[in-house]
């Protein structure tokens, strides 16, 4: 389906076809600052499970999640790792390193982790949910320019094409006999002019090229354009959206009062 | 198709000594062209590399003198409102060119998007674009790509897509600068037959630029050869063709082989003037009715 | 010929597949190429000829069987030894420009191939004087014309020195004038004793030029042999998508029984047949 360079999955799903993409926007937004207001593990992982069982619900397969949890598992480990010599508080375990490691410790540091790879699981729900094509027209009904919003899709149409530019102007060096793994790093920096310098010469060609042919096509004719991206707010926009005020507000509620919180002080 | 009318109120087009300098150009690129084109014509225009021929192409769509920097004197008419006192924007709506290198104007990524450009450019509600599309695409023979990505199309039907989109406006003119340059047989194949296709079902004017002098004989009612900005010659295939002096003097562009052939014949003897053609199947038939003469 | 004319380029049962599970793009192919040839690869994009062509100089390794250039496998030879022996020029003389001198694009070659100043000096200037660009030697690249850069890039190619020469696509974007420039440089260099392959689908330029043609289709060889014979095969031009010149065509619609050669392939050849059979059948 339709995605140039992003990755969006098309799938029959009504998290695709029914919100706005305002509404993914909006949801994606919560999630973070939710994420943020929290620093339980449990909790945090319950959000974590949300936004997957979002995903799925999405018709978006768990091999495609997969090189999201991947990254996430990093943040896990880092966190697990880092934090505990810095959290001081509940039932001391053993010693490294001469620091005391407590299990809030170790709960706090997977609760770092899961933060991070919350935000990093949502942010991939998100953008294989919502198309480039229309995550632009949300941005435009939102206030921008149109002219703006032209560039980013357009940027989009063509960054394979430059892509495979680079990779024939690459090849066509290498028959020339360019090594660009040879050498220290400041050599190979200077070599790869042969190979940037034709790339550049050739994206500013096409966007010269491109901006005439947008003028031929009546670019600039009327003080708006109309679109055949029809996208509108539906009652279940609204729904979802008013649910996520609500979210943050009892989320932040919640913070004051202590609430899904392991140690209080930090974030 | 519209039939030419024989007075110059159908002169759609009109070019008055026309004279283009770039900024960074050594010289005029155009020298002075003074032609006109009647509505419903199909018009060739050849000749060699840096003859003028796309700097033409842009001053016919207006974009010259508005969209591309350099100096122009002269004027061009089209369907009776001078370029210069007209933007290009506004000449969009009767006049569509088509470029030589497919990936520069394919804006939309997809085939549908880029079909939409122009008219959403114009506030068309979107009802009226997405009703437009499918049959812009038929006459390409597209039908059915609306959601392809436009990437994953090759060079014909990226072309082609270019071509559906610059009807979509319904232009009463058509300039076409090198559509098949870039391409493999098989999508000057395609091009060429969505060409014929326009020729014989769409009412317009057809201005082509092009090397492939076996279609330009094809297709044009009459055929403009252009060298170093000034035109050299013009008329009907048959009569243009003839003229084998001036394409071996010029270079720049090669002659349909049979009429390289018929001519050399006449020049020998071996057949009289009537007997030239630069078509394919009439030069069989001579040729065939050459050796049957001499089957003793 | 001496017992030492070993095939300059020897393909053995060469299949080579892209990545994921497209159809292969060279399925099965087989070829020699000897030393001095003048090859035409043709055929529409996407049938195999830049995929094989790329097996010779050690830019694509085949998924089957092998290459052999100069008797050495291109698997073990790698793309450094290949290089000198099979130069590639690309399609698009863009592709390859970026220098701010003719002179500094020509050297970029010879360069990388490590040789001393002196050397790359003369190489530079002999490439140049080849292509007959001496005088543009300090001209800013981007400052010529379309057909002075396919020059150019050729010249850049020229400079390694190799014994056989690939083009892809010499006439494309080019006028009649420009391609018979490029053309007849890439003859004068075949007569020099170089290997010269061309990758093309402009029919003309083959009938006039390449003495050799490889016709190919979906990753195989269709037809390979001597230019006049390949061209009368309308058949397996048609599988290919490909037309005989137009002169070829006329001389092949013609009734057999008017017992005119079918394999003509340019002009001059059929003005020649022409004149011949009517004397003949006038006199005889």
């Amino acid at each position: 389906m339709p995605v140039g360079y992003s990755i969006y999955v098309e799938t029959p799903s009504p998290i695709h076809n029914k919100l706005d993409p305002r509404t993914k926007l909006a949801a994606l937004g919560t999630v973070f600052v939710l994420a943020l207001e929290f620093n339980h593990p449990l909790v945090l992982g319950i959000l974590t499970l949300g936004v997957l069982a979002v995903g799925l619900y999405a018709q978006l397969s768990f091999k495609r999640f997969l090189p999201f949890f991947v990254g996430g598992s990093w943040f896990l480990l880092l966190g697990v790792l880092i934090w505990p010599f810095y959290i001081s508080q509940g039932l001391p375990l053993f010693k490294v390193f001469g620091a005391q490691i407590t299990l809030d410790g170790l709960l706090f540091g997977l609760a770092m982790g899961l933060r991070v790879a919350l935000m990093v699981v949502a942010a991939g729900v998100w953008m294989m949910t919502t198309s480039p094509q229309k995550m632009t027209m949300g941005l435009l009904k939102m206030g921008l320019p149109y002219k703006a919003g032209l560039a980013m899709s357009t940027s989009i149409r063509f960054v394979p094409l430059i892509n495979a530019e680079r990779a024939t102007i690459m090849e066509a060096q290498r028959a020339r006999g360019l090594r660009l793994d040879r050498g220290n790093p400041l050599a190979r920096a200077a070599k790869s002019v042969s190979v940037i310098g034709p790339m550049f010469l050739r994206a500013i060609d096409l966007a010269q090229s491109l901006a005439v042919a947008m003028d031929s096509r009546g670019f600039g004719a009327r003080d708006n354009r109309s679109s055949i991206i029809q996208i509108g707010l539906t009652p279940v926009d609204r729904v979802i959206m008013i649910g996520c005020a609500v979210a943050i507000v009892a989320g932040l509620v919640m913070r004051i009062l202590g609430i899904g919180i392991l140690v209080r002080g930090y974030l | 198709m519209t039939l030419p009318a024989s007075d110059s109120n159908s002169d759609i087009v009109v070019v008055d000594d026309l004279h283009f300098k770039y900024p960074t150009g050594q010289g005029e690129t155009l020298q002075g062209l003074s032609f006109s084109i009647k509505s419903g014509e199909f018009i060739g225009i050849t000749g060699p590399t840096g003859a003028g021929k796309t700097t033409l192409a842009l001053c016919l769509r207006g974009l010259i003198p508005h969209a591309v920097a350099g100096q122009m004197t002269g004027t061009v008419t089209i369907g009776g409102r001078n370029t210069r006192e007209t933007t290009p924007a506004a000449l969009g709506e009767q006049v569509s060119l088509v470029f030589q290198d497919p990936e520069a104007q394919i804006i939309g990524l997809t085939v549908s998007e880029d079909l939409a450009f122009g008219p959403e450019n114009y506030e068309w509600p979107a009802e009226r674009i997405l009703a437009q599309i499918p049959i812009q695409l038929k006459r390409v023979r597209l039908e059915g790509l609306e959601e392809r990505e436009t990437f994953s199309l090759s060079g014909g039907q990226k072309q082609r897509v270019a071509l559906a989109s610059a009807l979509m406006m319904s232009p009463t003119i058509i300039i076409l600068d090198e559509p098949t340059s870039e391409l493999d047989p098989i999508g000057k194949e395609e091009v060429f037959d969505a060409v014929r296709h326009l020729r014989d079902e769409y009412h317009a004017t057809i201005i082509m630029i092009e090397h492939a002098v076996e279609q330009l004989a094809e297709f044009a009612d009459r055929i403009i050869m252009m060298d170093q900005g000034k035109i050299v010659a013009q008329g009907a295939p048959r009569e243009l063709f003839r003229n084998v002096e001036l394409f071996h003097r010029t270079g720049g562009e090669r002659l349909p082989q049979v009429a390289e052939l018929l001519f050399a014949l006449e020049q020998d003897g071996m057949l009289p003037a009537e007997s030239f053609t630069p078509y394919e199947d009439e030069a069989v038939q001579v040729l065939t009715r050459l050796l049957e003469s001499a089957h003793g | 010929m001496g017992d030492k004319m070993e095939p300059v380029i020897a393909v053995r049962d060469v299949s080579y597949r892209y990545e994921g599970d497209a159809p292969p793009a060279l399925d099965h192919v087989s070829l020699t190429i000897e030393p001095g040839e003048f090859v035409a690869f043709v055929g529409q994009n996407g049938a195999g000829k830049t995929t094989l062509a790329k097996t010779f100089n050690g830019i694509l390794m085949p998924t089957q069987g092998d290459v052999y250039v100069q008797g050495k496998e291109t698997r073990a030879a790698g793309l450094d030894v290949l290089a000198r022996i099979v130069g590639y020029v690309y399609q698009n003389p863009d592709h390859q420009i970026f220098a701010n001198t003719v002179r500094d694009e020509v050297a970029f070659g010879p360069r990388n191939l490590g040789l001393p100043p002196d050397e790359i000096s003369r190489a530079v200037q002999q490439a140049l004087e080849l292509v007959g660009m001496q005088t543009e030697a300090d001209t800013y690249p981007f400052m010529l014309g379309r057909g002075q850069r396919q020059k150019l890039a050729v010249a850049s190619v020229i400079a390694m020195g190799s014994p056989v020469l690939v083009v892809d696509e010499p006439t494309t974007g080019l006028d009649l004038q420009g391609a018979q420039g490029i053309m007849h440089l890439l003859r004068q260099w075949n007569a020099d004793g170089r290997t010269i392959i061309i990758i093309t689908h402009d029919m003309n330029i083959v009938a006039e030029y390449a003495r050799r043609t490889v016709v190919m289709a979906r990753g195989h060889v269709l037809a390979d042999g001597p230019t006049r014979g390949v061209l009368t095969q309308q058949a397996v031009l048609a599988q290919a998508f490909l037309k005989a010149p137009q002169i070829t065509r006329v001389a092949q619609s013609l009734d057999p029984r008017l017992g005119f050669p079918a394999d003509v392939l340019t002009v001059t050849e059929f003005q020649a047949a022409l004149k011949e059979r009517l004397t003949q059948r006038q006199g005889g």
